[in-house]
């Protein structure tokens, strides 16, 4: 398999399931109905904090119409979670966020559902709400888990009472350098949590056949579901089949196992298939999935001529009720806090705390955008300090080839200043303005995953194919672009390969649809397979022709011999006679290696494979009246390695910079003084529309990094949301004369540092 | 039991309301409130979209007749709107979404008497009267009397606007609804205000303001009128008027804004609305709708 070379890209593709989901056709999870099908509801906590005294179910249980009522006594006494095991299906003795989960109602109607569900009698003794999640750590805090120390933490974690994870990057003497740098710039940052909001609210069903259960769901990782399924219920994974029919969308909401435990319990209770959809209020409060409010610290001391001789921070996050799949956040947002940059001494302190407030977990590029944000934010003040151009002082301290991070870690081929270059000259860089417009520019990084993943790839009688996959659809294109790859490398055509996917009994484990990583791992997989389906075609051919299989080569559907384009056979024929199914994994690229020792809360960051680089360069106008911005354009400059799809690609560079748009300006849940949300609903947490969004112009610049996965490609997924915000935040300073240190930068807070100025 | 019925006659209707059903329109409050959990959808319902004769928009020397089943976007496409009666055009143009526009009714937006409805502050302003009919009985109500709390009017459970009339506008006028907006589409009014205005030789002769989601209901602001009328149709009289205007309000801290900041944008969407109206008023362009077009002036 040859890698394509530096900027490579190739010829769009357009994916095959488009047609059925923009004309209505394609069937999400919500659309099936199964016979006998009853509805679930959710009774919640009523209280963020509290300990459970008394659950009655009788009233709910007596309702007609009701045939299934469960508690945390009707289902094994097991713990689940990530890398911290703290969270029953059903609350025990205490309710953790808003959104616990206390019982849950199956009824012959969604109505009967909703009124059993209050029906619920539930005594409590409320306890003290945790909110402030930097206040949660001081000593004497009331502990969000009483019982932390028997909830299984992995030691790689720093574990310590509400600290679930303390991460540090430590390189040098960051003190000693401070003490003498010549000019010492601070600045502190907090942030709001943000929601993920899929288009479709998550969806669930549930039915048993004996003692198996098949559990159709709108998740991204369709594996991890079966695998908190068969835990939770205590039964072996192969009694678990976890089918995702189309899902629309997930932004890392629908990673991890969420309410698929909940429902396949109720369906073994009810005797009947279940069926769970939520509200598009509950897909707000109740899931244990958003991105994480942050108070970011950040101390850089630098050289006149712009060489950064330390960096301090203290990073505090967000983790909510419960560890989730999100227990690497403090080590991923304490890379963030370094930055891609090159930098003498470092110490990063980063510390993710429990809360009353709902669990946080990855939403697309987890603790990336806000740290970016603020970071980006104070390397111009680091300009401003020193009186350098801000482009200048990122062109003179960005990594690039051969520089040495904050970890040891040399970085090869990589666009990173190329990116910085590429965007000021694109979007008109240094220009003149109007008085009420400016530009700010903003630089990230991310990494690629290595992950397993395993394919089949098969041919059939007519000649046509199919790949059996494990990877996940959320609506990237990225498992949709497969065909095209498989097609390519087997002389044949995309329309002649279908998919399985989604179905957990069908292909092997898959790492599902998070890390930008369908294609680095998934394709590679299904490479691998077509690879050895190939050498079988070759053999046959071989044989069939007479010749040697060193002179074949396969072309427009047949195999030939070079040279002799008369003497082929068909593919098709071949199929007819024979059995072709390959299958395949790939062999997994290697961290490139680090010297982390000084670090602490190790859980593999430290380590970037084949960064993904990338700066955005946005164009904004303030009215300075009202304090309200509109991004009037965004130069997006990304190096993802080769761009196997640039159709593809470049939707996820438009998607992510809107979605970096509304996390700047717009997106924010507000929290009241008891943990619970205030604007759980699309009138209140505001996204950006179609009418707000700015002209996207993208460029990719990318190089064949060592580690890269197929083809040359690294992800694409998550890195554009990463740094929109912090140029959107660039340009606002430049105009306001002052810094806005509250994320989302909304109207009022603008306005509210303007006065500030103006006074 | 719930019944639901659609008839195709003023009087099946009249007759199903004053049986205790409640009237859906576009469904674009009802239905959405409901899903929301604001307020479960009614036990009985009559839905009024099969009254063709509701849905007709009359404009003539009488002034302006909207029945009630006329849609924003019939109400942003008419010439005479956008010309004579513009503040209802740039209103109706910023009503939710597309879609709501295109679904949501006038009649449905007026009785639903939210504080924060976008056309009530134009439609006060402009002199509106909305025509209530019950069985037997037809009564014609100003707007300044219709609305009394926060999804409250005084119409009777078995009345149904039909109609609603505008008169004439005078030569000279020009009027311009404005609102605070944190995004383009899909929003909903934190603050806004109406202003029309009458000017004879650079001079305000008439002049209505109201407010729009800073009080519990849409009313007009008497004490930022009476600094308009008499005084040259300037910067200064605007500044005056606008600052009247916020100390009128009563705005509360909630999740969209605090009091302190919606006062401070009661100015300015206050003298953005009057310097709209002067400005329409003196034959210059404001293309509709105002609020983007005035964002960031001065």
């Amino acid at each position: 398999m040859t890698q394509l070379e530096d900027g490579a890209v190739v010829a769009d593709f357009i994916r095959p399931d488009g047609k059925e989901k923009v004309t209505g056709t394609g069937r999400y999870t919500a659309d099936l109905t199964l016979t006998g099908q009853t509805y679930a509801k959710f009774r919640y906590a009523d209280h963020s904090h509290a300990r459970v005294l008394r659950v009655d179910t009788t009233a709910a249980k007596a309702l007609p119409g009701v045939v299934a009522v469960i508690t945390h006594d009707d289902v094994p006494e097991v713990k689940y979670g990530g890398m911290v095991q703290d969270r029953y299906l059903f609350a025990k003795d205490v309710v953790r966020f808003e959104g616990d989960i206390v019982a849950a109602v199956a009824a012959l109607t969604e109505e009967i559902a909703v009124r059993a569900a209050a029906l619920i009698e539930i005594d409590y003794e409320i306890l003290p709400a945790i909110t402030d999640f930097d206040a949660a750590m001081n000593a004497g805090s009331t502990l969000v888990h009483e019982d932390w120390a028997s909830d299984n933490r992995s030691d790689d974690l720093g574990s310590d009472r509400n600290t679930l994870g303390y991460s540090t990057i430590v390189k040098g003497d960051a003190a000693v350098a401070l003490a003498t740098a010549p000019v010492v710039v601070k600045g502190r940052y907090t942030t709001d949590p943000v929601q993920g909001v899929p288009i479709e609210p998550r969806a669930v069903i549930a039915q048993w056949q004996g003692d198996k259960v098949t559990i159709w769901s709108s998740t991204q990782v369709p594996y991890a579901a079966r695998a908190g399924v068969a835990k939770t219920l205590q039964i072996p994974e192969s009694n678990v089949r976890v089918i995702v029919p189309l899902l629309g969308g997930g932004f890392g909401a629908k990673c991890d196992f969420h309410f698929e435990g909940h429902i396949a319990a109720l369906a073994r209770v009810a005797k009947r298939p279940v069926k769970l959809v939520f509200s598009r209020h509950e897909e707000f409060f109740a899931i244990g999935h958003r991105r994480e409010g942050m108070v970011i610290e950040l101390e850089t001391g630098v050289s006149a001529e712009g060489r950064i001789l330390a960096r301090r921070a203290r990073l505090v996050l967000d983790k909510g009720a419960y560890c989730g799949e999100g227990g690497f956040f403090a080590q991923m947002a304490a890379m963030h806090a370094c930055g891609p940059y090159e930098i003498d001494n470092v110490s990063v302190h980063s510390y993710l705390n429990y809360s009353n407030n709902q669990p946080s977990s990855s939403i697309r590029a987890p603790t990336a955008p806000q740290v970016c944000w603020a970071l980006e934010q104070h390397m111009d003040e680091v300009a401003r300090a020193i009186h350098m151009d801000p482009v200048e002082l990122r062109l003179r301290t960005l990594i690039d080839a051969g520089s040495v991070g904050p970890t040891g870690q040399v970085y090869e081929n990589i666009a990173m200043k190329e990116s910085l270059r590429r965007a000021a000259d694109l979007i008109g860089y240094g220009l003149a303005l109007p008085d009420d417009e400016a530009i700010g520019v903003s630089s990230g990084w991310w990494p690629c995953f290595a992950a397993q993943s395993g394919a089949y790839v098969k041919l059939n009688f007519d000649g046509s194919g199919s790949i059996v996959t494990g990877a996940q659809e959320n609506g990237t294109g990225a498992v949709m672009a497969m065909p095209k790859l498989v097609a390519e490398q087997l002389g044949m055509r995309a329309e002649d390969f279908s998919v399985l996917y989604q179905d957990t009994d069908a292909a092997p484990w898959d790492m599902g649809s998070c890390g930008s990583q369908t294609t680095f791992n998934s394709v590679r997989a299904v490479l691998d397979a077509t690879d050895d389906v190939r050498n079988q075609l070759l053999d046959a051919a071989a044989d069939h022709l007479e010749a040697s299989r060193d002179d074949l080569e396969l072309v427009a559907g047949s195999v030939r011999v070079k040279g002799s384009p008369t003497k082929s056979v068909a593919i098709a024929e071949l199929a007819a006679g024979g059995t072709f199914h390959g299958k395949g994994s790939g062999e997994l690229p290697e961290s490139p290696p680090v010297d982390a020792s000084a670090c602490v809360g190790r859980l593999g960051m430290e380590s970037f494979l084949a960064p993904q680089v990338f700066t955005h360069a946005v164009h904004v106008k303030l009215d300075r009246d009202t304090g309200v911005a509109r991004v009037l354009r965004v130069v997006a400059v990304h190096d993802s390695g080769a761009i196997l799809n640039p159709l593809g690609a470049n939707g996820q560079v438009y998607g992510g910079v809107v979605m970096g748009v509304g996390q700047a300006l717009t997106e924010g849940t507000v929290l009241d003084d008891r943990g619970r949300q205030r604007n759980p609903h699309l009138l209140d947490y505001k996204l950006i529309t179609c009418a707000d969004a700015p002209q996207i112009d993208i460029e990719w610049v990318g190089r064949a990094t060592p580690g890269a996965g197929p083809l040359g490609s690294k992800g694409v997924g998550e890195p554009p949301s990463v740094p929109t915000a912090g140029a959107i935040a660039n340009a606002l300073t430049q105009l306001i004369g002052a810094p806005v240190r509250q994320l989302p930068m909304t109207p009022e807070r603008v306005w509210t540092v303007i006065q500030g100025v103006a006074s | 039991m719930s019944t639901f019925v659609s008839p195709t006659t003023l009087d099946e209707v009249l007759v199903a309301l004053s049986r205790g059903a409640r009237p859906v329109a576009g469904g674009t409050d009802l239905v959405v409130g409901a899903r929301q959990g604001k307020a479960p959808l009614p036990v009985d319902l009559v839905a009024i979209h099969r009254l063709d004769s509701l849905k007709i928009l009359t404009t003539g020397r009488d002034g302006v007749r909207l029945g009630g089943l006329v849609t924003h976007e019939d109400i942003v496409a008419n010439d005479v709107i956008r010309l004579s009666y513009t503040a209802l055009a740039d209103a109706s143009a910023i009503v939710g979404s597309q879609a709501t526009r295109a679904q949501g009714t006038i009649g449905g937006n007026v009785m639903n008497a939210s504080p924060a409805m976008d056309t009530g502050g134009p439609l006060l302003c402009l002199g509106a009267r909305v025509v209530l009919k019950s069985s037997g009985r037809t009564r014609s109500v100003s707007l300044d009397e219709l609305f009394v709390s926060p999804g409250h009017t005084i119409a009777r459970p078995d009345e149904l606007l039909v109609a609603i009339d505008i008169p004439p506008v005078v030569d000279g006028t020009g009027s311009c609804y404005a609102r605070l907006e944190y995004r383009r589409q899909m929003e909903i009014a934190v603050v806004g205000a109406t202003a029309v205005c009458t000017i004879v030789d650079g001079v305000v002769t008439s002049a209505r303001v109201a407010m729009t989601a800073l009080a519990p209901t849409i009313q007009r602001v008497p004490s930022a009128e009476a600094l308009l009328v008499g005084q040259p149709a300037n910067r200064s009289s605007a500044d005056a008027a606008a600052a009247a205007f916020a100390h009128a309000t009563k705005p509360i801290s909630d999740v969209r804004a605090s009091a302190e900041y919606r006062r401070a944008m009661a100015v300015v969407i206050a003298r953005r609305a009057i310097e709209g109206a002067f400005a329409r008023a003196s034959g210059s362009d404001v293309p509709i709708p105002a609020s983007s077009a005035l964002q960031g002036a001065r």
